[in-house]
């Protein structure tokens, strides 16, 4: 069996590890994104690990559930990593919605975090 | 359902905070049923319902029968996610905006609705109809009758305490925001601010519309 590339490693735990915290207590994503970091969540942006936070614990949920029904992952030019997943979602007791979002992970020290976070849901009817 | 035999095609849009019953309220009109555990299929994201429309004259006498398509939108939760647009409104003509009579929140929240609907929907006076909906759970009851009609007099709209569970005033509650537009379409013989594609004369029946502004000059 021939192994993963390691960028598709990289990205598939990344995903996992992101939507496990995202499902538990989204309040920890903070680790994952640095100051200079970008959040784009449904054409809204957000700068900086603070603010990221801030905007992905508002939002007026108690419970959510991710579940991932694909993701690619590419190596960029620049050493990073990019990774697009596509997948549904349940908040609380609305209906199940589909979502895309894409990140871009870099080594920073050793470690992989997020700089770039792009969200949107897959709903066309409703504008 | 999707034939084309039908006088109007009029599309309402369900308001209200997440978890009110606005799909239950929906699929009780439309299919006389309860499902507590209801679960949407991803994509159907409106229900459709065939009534029978009969003007009433103010003299009390009834016209002939209009054949109405109605769509009922619903949103699928998105609200949570980011505000909603206009495009969320585009072309809806009337608005069924519930609140959860057990729920405090979802009914001071109302205000804000309202404002949402002033700022995106078709017009600054859109027909509107307020339901204080779960009126079957009177023993959690957070929200008085008083109160809600109170707030619904101030709107100038009308007010039911509905239920989604046994179906109490939901019929009652339609029909109502369904015979306002009515109304104002008589009302209107220039249709001009009516968005466009919302109502519109079937195929040959197109005489009705244009003979709809004549006949209410005539009972007036």
């Amino acid at each position: 069996m021939v192994d993963q590339p390691v960028w598709e490693q990289i990205g598939s735990s990344f995903v996992t590890h992101y939507y496990q915290m995202f499902d538990s207590d989204r309040s920890r994503l903070g680790a994952i994104y640095t100051d200079a970091s970008c959040l784009t969540w449904e054409g809204q942006q957000f700068q900086g690990k603070l603010d990221i936070v801030k905007k992905l614990t508002s939002l007026p949920f108690t419970k959510i559930a991710h579940s991932i029904t694909a993701q690619d992952h590419q190596p960029t030019p620049d050493c990073c990593i990019l990774s697009m997943v596509v997948g549904q979602l349940k908040a609380d007791n609305d209906p199940v919605m589909g979502f895309h979002q894409t990140f871009i992970l870099k080594n920073v020290n050793d470690s992989w975090v997020c700089t770039n976070d792009m969200f949107r849901l897959a709903l066309h009817n409703f504008g | 359902m999707s034939d084309g035999d039908y006088d109007y095609l009029i599309k309402f849009l369900a308001l209200g905070d997440s978890g009110v019953g606005k799909t239950s309220f929906l699929y009780q009109y439309t299919d006389g049923k309860f499902n507590s555990k209801f679960i949407t299929t991803v994509g159907i994201d409106f229900r459709e319902k065939r009534v029978v429309y009969k003007s009433t004259g103010p003299d009390g006498s009834s016209g002939k029968g209009q054949k109405i398509h109605m769509q009922l939108w619903d949103t699928a939760g998105q609200e949570r996610f980011r505000s909603l647009t206009t495009a969320f409104f585009r072309d809806a003509m009337g608005f069924l905006l519930l609140f959860d009579l057990t729920n405090e929140q979802s009914f001071l929240n109302v205000r804000n609705w309202m404002s949402q609907l002033q700022i995106h929907a078709y017009c600054e006076n859109p027909d509107i109809v307020l339901c204080g909906n779960k009126c079957d759970l009177s023993d959690q009851r957070a929200v008085s009758e008083d109160e809600a009609r109170e707030l619904a007099e101030k709107y100038g709209i009308p007010y039911f305490e509905t239920s989604a569970a046994n179906g109490q005033n939901v019929n009652q509650a339609v029909d109502v925001l369904l015979d306002l537009i009515m109304k104002r379409m008589e009302r209107c013989v220039d249709k001009s601010w009516i968005p466009d594609g919302t109502v519109r004369a079937n195929g040959n029946t197109n005489a009705d519309l244009s003979e709809s502004p004549d006949k209410s000059k005539c009972t007036c």
